[in-house]
Parts: structure tokens; sequence; C-alpha cells
């Protein structure tokens, strides 16, 4: 009784989006692997766009949670062992997609085993230090860092993560020094910056606009190409001469050779989505900036991470 | 804080869809707690699109009330059946299982409700009135302090080893030990895990706890079927317990409480770790500690407030800086984004009727907890007039189903019972689970932060002195260990000796 209970609960949440029959030329529901707990950041994503995306195509999305291994292990069952006919798709964080495989070689699937559908949302990366801080300015940090290499403790999600690999750009670029200390992701790298329990954040826009908006946190920097429309008055790294552009990205992506129409339908939708503007409207709110990329640019948008990454990774690796 | 957004929750969530949303939420609650491996987070994932075509204050008040009743409903498995319905009951266990063998497992419900009831209640006045205030305490936590109260956890494996000290350390080491499977924080690489992507992110720990707690006892069960059963078929004691018996347990429960909200309000532990430290505060303030662990009835109702006080004290953070402060309040967070809501520290003031609509809820849920509860314990109780042979296969189907549920896993499932086996022998070897459940718990959040300050104070351990809250945490870790040695004996009789002289 109870068991059957159980699975009736679980169905009817299963079953939860809008019925609906037809247009999807491949099948009239789709599951979507994601590779982290639900309530996370993906999970936010199919929240926010499933139910668009649902009406558009006309199908049902069936989400399947399987966290581990930092998505790991749905990517893997996606590059792996899921049907190519259009019915299994999975949300893709770049570049956590390809730095998962770069640090680890144990990993088994690389991108080339996957069909890049549409990036939906950038996040950029932001510098932040806590409110009572005495650095005021990106300048202010890195001259702290060039006075005493290694010594500046900068946050960061995690190994791995794009603001580690970003953190390392910077250090790159600038020939500075930094203490990275890794943290179990965004939220808490944040809360030891606002705490100054470390000397600065590498983190990003989405995450910690609140709190930049409540003074808790002083953004330094952006890196983002230009200067954003949110926080039009952080400068970008750029124009500090520092060349890093980096955030962290969210999309979906089929396994290989998926059916072409299927892909095509796929494509049609989110470029569709990319107009629909209470789609836009409600990401706003949401404080997400949409950065919508399909196809061809998808895919060159992830080879081109790939290879950025790897090359990072091989010069790092040894002392990390 | 201004009075009108704080009626105005009020009368947001004294609607009667409202309490009938929020007596279903609290009944829903109950039933996942009350499995071993569905959790409070899982149900609230789910139910979460539910919400949306609610009215905000009725769909979070909804996802409040299950929260508070998953909660508390880990604690009827754990004591009928000594398996934790939540990590979080696992401390229940100690002491509620064997009351339950005395035939008392009404008398022990009925005060794990209670206990739970008060507990919750603590903590949502506490995040009614000093959210703002508690979370600035917040900040004060970083990487060197949650060091310092992981160590201090560490030395309930002393306090729990008493009488066995070699068994019980070496529990808790292989706790520690299971703890290191997985990807190691800061180089990134996975150890231990021999290759097994399923490995990487480590053992779960829910796996290993229904593992441990559930399967060897589905198979004492059926070991002891044909003998006469010891539980008392038919639950003769009364599930209301008497006002003098709650009075007695008053201060261990308003003590539990607080310790509940600490340590939910603290990034990184929750009730879990709750539910021990205030078994072993419980413990180290009766004057009767030989019968811990044989069935006394404060140490049901220690882990029970602590472990529900973490609702309120988890939510603290996420309301006053919009960080959540666990997975489960990540889920509420993220109920309140789909009302177009972004959390921050904004919560309060900018969107303070809708956030006082959620602590109101809270305050509630604990309410309808303790009449949901009590209709739903009594039926639980059924349980007990079920043949030995019948709940044990019951037990083991749960625990299949649970520890695939976690993470959608077979690996997990096999994971599992190879934990049961360990388990198993374990009991035939007279070991007791509890340490390494400690070691398990604590071991990745001592690691992390450890490395973290490290990193942090340039590889040098003044780093740890240098933050008065981990010395003070440090200091009480050392007497605490040094209590449960000799050394402290040999001192007290020392004093005993000078006083006498």
């Amino acid at each position: 009784m109870k068991i059957k209970l159980l699975t009736a609960t679980i169905m009817t949440a299963m079953a939860l989006p809008i019925t609906a029959h037809g247009e999807y030329s491949a099948s009239d529901e789709i599951t979507v692997l994601q590779g982290f707990k639900a309530g996370g950041g993906s999970d936010a994503l199919a929240q926010l766009a499933q139910p668009y995306l649902s009406d558009i195509l006309d199908v049902d999305f069936v989400n399947e949670y399987i966290p581990g291994a930092t998505g790991g292990i749905a990517w893997t069952r996606l590059a792996k062992q899921s049907p190519n006919d259009g019915t299994v798709i999975s949300i893709t964080n770049t570049p956590m997609l390809m730095t998962n495989y770069i640090i680890n070689e144990e990993m088994q699937y690389n991108v080339d085993e996957l069909t890049p559908i549409a990036n939906v949302i950038t996040d950029p990366g932001v510098i932040v230090v806590g409110e009572d801080s005495p650095y005021d300015t990106v300048e202010d940090l890195f001259e702290a860092a060039e006075e005493s290499p290694g010594t500046v403790t900068i946050g960061n999600s995690g190994v791995g993560g794009d603001d580690y690999f970003s953190t390392i750009m910077v250090e790159r670029a600038s020939g500075l020094k930094f203490e990275k200390v890794p943290f179990e992701g965004d939220g808490p790298s944040a809360t030891a910056a606002m705490g100054g329990k470390i000397d600065a954040s590498f983190n990003n826009v989405g995450i910690v606009y609140s709190q930049i908006q409540s003074g808790d946190l002083k953004p330094l920097a952006v890196l983002a190409e230009e200067r954003l429309d949110m926080l039009p008055d952080v400068p970008t790294l750029k124009e500090k001469d520092i060349d890093v552009v980096a955030g962290s990205s969210r999309g979906y992506s089929a396994p290989a050779d998926i059916p072409d129409e299927a892909r095509q339908d796929l494509i049609e939708a989110f470029e569709e989505l990319a107009e629909h503007e209470e789609f836009l409207q409600k990401a706003e709110d949401s404080a997400f900036n949409i950065d919508i990329v399909t196809g061809e640019d998808y895919e060159q948008m992830i080879t081109d991470m790939e290879s950025e990454y790897q090359d990072i990774w091989e010069e790092v690796e040894d002392d990390a | 804080m201004d009075l009108a957004l704080i009626l105005g929750g009020l009368t947001n969530v004294l609607s009667l869809t409202n309490i009938s949303l929020v007596l279903l939420g609290t009944l829903l609650g109950l039933f996942v707690g009350a499995m071993p491996g569905l959790s409070a987070t899982m149900a609230l994932a789910l139910l979460l699109p539910l919400t949306f075509t609610l009215e905000p204050a009725t769909g979070l008040s909804m996802l409040a009330a299950l929260y508070v009743g998953a909660s508390y409903a880990g604690s009827i498995a754990a004591i009928l059946l000594r398996t934790p319905g939540t990590p979080a009951a696992a401390a229940t266990v100690m002491d509620g299982y064997p009351l339950s063998e005395q035939g008392q497992a009404g008398k022990a419900l009925g005060i794990s409700l209670f206990s739970s009831f008060f507990g919750g209640l603590m903590s949502g006045v506490a995040l009614l009135t000093a959210a703002p205030l508690l979370g600035v305490m917040v900040l004060e936590f970083g990487p060197v302090e949650l060091f310092a109260i992981a160590v201090l956890g560490m030395t309930i494996i002393g306090s729990l080893s008493q009488g066995s000290v070699v068994p019980g350390l070496l529990s808790g080491g292989l706790g520690l030990l299971v703890s290191t499977v997985g990807m190691d924080t800061t180089t990134g690489t996975p150890r231990m895990a021999f290759g097994n992507i399923n490995l990487f992110s480590g053992i779960d720990f829910t796996v290993a706890l229904i593992g441990l707690f559930s399967v060897p006892q589905a198979l004492l069960l059926i070991e002891k079927t044909g003998s006469p059963s010891k539980v008392a078929s038919a639950i003769k004691d009364r599930l209301v317990p008497k006002v003098s018996e709650l009075k007695r347990l008053m201060p261990n429960i308003l003590r539990s409480g607080c310790i509940g909200i600490a340590t939910g309000l603290i990034p990184g532990t929750g009730g879990d770790t709750a539910s021990w430290f205030a078994y072993n505060e419980a413990k180290r303030f009766s004057k009767d500690k030989a019968s811990f662990g044989k069935g006394n009835i404060a140490g049901v109702a220690a882990p029970e407030a602590a472990n529900n006080a973490v609702v309120g004290g988890a939510l603290i953070p996420t309301i006053a800086l919009g960080i959540p402060g666990s997975s489960s309040t990540a889920i509420l967070l993220g109920a309140l984004m789909v009302q177009g809501i972004l959390p921050g520290p904004n919560l309060l003031t900018d969107h303070g009727e809708i956030t006082f609509t959620l602590i109101w809820a809270v305050i509630l849920a604990n309410f309808a907890l303790l009449v949901v509860g009590l209709m739903f314990t009594k039926l639980c109780v059924g349980v007990t007039r079920i043949p030995d042979g019948f709940v044990a296969c019951a037990i083991i189907t749960l625990c299949i189903i649970g520890s695939f549920a976690i993470n959608n896993s077979f690996f997990d499932v096999g994971l599992m019972l190879a934990f049961g086996a360990f388990g198993y022998w374990m009991v035939k070897a007279d070991i007791s689970p509890a340490p390494m459940v400690i070691g398990l718990i604590l071991g990745p959040v001592m690691e992390k932060s450890y490395k973290q300050s490290m990193l942090i104070g340039q590889d040098s351990f003044w780093v740890f002195l240098e933050s008065p809250i981990a010395t003070v945490l440090l200091l009480i870790a050392l007497l605490s260990f040094l209590q449960a040695t000799p050394f402290f004996r040999w001192i007290k009789s020392l004093f005993k000796m000078i006083r006498t002289q």
C-alpha cells in the first residue's frame, strides 16, 4: 500500500508538465538528464525554460536527476548509453562539461560524442570582496598580490569549475600569483568573502547579484566583453588590460548522431525561445543572463572552450 | 522590522485553503520522512513544480509544512524498526529502539513528537524575531571555525565509545576512512574510486546509513522469527506524554533546540550533525549517563528537538542573506524565485510580506505536525503487530527503493547492500555503528575545512588560534576528549582527595 502510494507520488510528479502531443518529429516526450541535484543551477534553467519549450515543441519534458561526479555520470550516460533518436537530451554546463575529462583521465566521455543543441544562459564571472574589505578597486587587489605573491586568498566554486579556471587565466594574463581556495559551490565561496574569511571571491553575477545590490559584497570587475547592463558601474577586466572573458554557461545537448530533423526541430525551438518576450522577461526578473547560441555556433563555442581549458590545464597541472 | 509586514504574513497563512494545504503538506512530509532513503529535499523538489500554479503564500506554506513534517517523521521508523527514516534520525535509534523493545514505543514516539514540536516552534520563533541578527553570525563561520566544529563533533565518538573503547574507535576510524573516498577537493582528482565513475563524488552518506542500520535490523528480525517476539504486540502505553514528564525533559529540549538552531545556522552542518551534538550534550548533562543507549527517554527527546530546530536555523541564512543553509532550503529559495523574487538580503524588507508568510508557515506547520503527527504515528504503531518476517522483507524493499532514489543509481543499491552486510557483521561482533556514522558525517567537513584553513593561513596552525570562535570550540573539544580518558577521572579523584583532607 505504502509502496503503491509512493510510486503514485513519483508518477504524478514526473508527469507534471502540461500534456500535449505532436509537433516534435522524434517523439512526444523528451527526457532531460540532469547531472546535478534538484534545486541547483541546472534545475533552475530547466524550470525556467522547459515550460516554454514544451509549448513550442508540443512535447512533455521529463527531468531525470542523476547527480554525481560533477555532472559526469549524467553526461557519460548521455554520450554512451542514451538512444540517439532525439528522445533524450541533457543540460550541459560549460566549461564543466569539458574540464571534467580534461582534469580526470578516468572520465570516459568527450564532447565529440555529443550533439550540442543550444546554449541558453551565460553567467559572466565577477570578482567580489566583502563590504569591509580594504580593496575598493581591482587595482587595489592586484597591487596587494604583487606586493606579497601567493598570499592574497581567492575563493572559487571548486577545482575544475569556471571560477577556478578564470582565476588561473587572470594569473596568466597579469603575471600575479594568488592563493586559490576551493569551496563547494559558488554560494559558500561568496559567503566566505562576505565574512572576510578570504580576500576575494571569483564568482558569477547571477549568484551574487542581490548581495551586490544590498551592499554586502563589493564588485571589483566583471569578466565580460563589455560592461553589463545589470552592473553598469563595474569595469570589465578587459578595460584594465587583462584580456580574460569567462563565465559559466548552461545549455542543452543530445547524444551524437541524432536524426537531422530532430536536431533541426530542437534548434528552431531554441531560436524561437530567444525571441519569446514572456520568457525573456521572466529570465530578467530572476537575474539570468540569457545568451542563446544554437547549433554549429554552440558547437564552436564548446570546441573553442575545450582547447582553451586544455591548454591552461596542461600548463598548471603539475602545481595544482 | 515592520509590524504590518509581519501581520500581513500571518493573515496570508491563516486562510482556509492554506491551512488545509499545510495539513496535506505535513502528511506528505510525514510519509516521506518515515521512509528510509526518501528525503525532504527530494520531496520538496518533486512538489515544487506543483506549487507554481498556487498562490505564493499557499505554495510556500505547503513546502514549509512538508519540510517540517519530514524532519520529525524520520524518528518513527528509527524508534519502531531501528531504521532511521532520515539521516537526522540516526541518533534517535540509540535510545528509541531500546524503548520500543521494552514495550514503550508509544511513549518514545510521543516524546519524539512533542520534542520535535517544541524544537520546531523554538526555531520558528527565532526565525521570526532574530533572523537578521543571527544571519550576521553566519558570516563569522568560515573554514577555520567549521574545522573546530568538526573536531568538537569528533569527540562525540569518545563519549559513544565509553565502555567499549577499542570497538568504538575502530568504528569511528572506519567511518573516517570511508569518507575519504571520492574527489579530493583541492586537487580535483578522485581518490580510492578505483576508476569507477560512481565513486568519483564519494559514497553518499545516506546510502551508507541505510545499509548500516536497516539491513542488519531486517536480518536480525528474520533470525528472530519463530521465537516469541520481544516487541510488545500492542502499544499499551499512551502516545501523549504526561505533563510532568515533559516538564522534566524541558531543559533538555530547550538546550537541544538551541543546538539545533545553531547547527542549522552554520553553513555546512545540518540535522544529521545537530542530532548527535544534542544527544551527546543530553548525556553529558544527565545524572544517569549509564542508562543512555539502553532506553533513556532523554536520548530520544534531545536529537528530535534538535533536528526539527534545524529547519528554522537553516532558514535564517536563507532569509537574512539569501544564501541557503541546506539543500532543502535551497529548494525553498527556488520556490521564491519562481514567484518572481530574486532572493537576497532584501528578502525581509522588499519582499517582507512573502518572507513573513514563509516564517509563519513554518510556525503553523509545527502545530499541524502535532495534530497530523499524532494520528499518523498511531497508524504507524500498527507496524509492531505485523509478524517480524514480513516487516523484515518490507524493510529490505524500502532500503532498495530508498537507496536507488537518492541518485537514481543502481550502483548505490549495491553499495547499500554491501554496507548492510558489513553492518550485520558489526552487530555480530558487537561494534556499534554510531561512531562510524559520526565519522562519515564529519569526515568530509573536517577534511575540506582543514585544507581550506591551511590555504587561508599559509600552512600555519596558528590560523586556528587567531579565531576566537575556533579557539573556544577547540578548547571545549579538548575538555571533552579528556573527559573520555582515564586522565580526567584521575584529576577528579585528585581534587576529591584534596577536598577531603
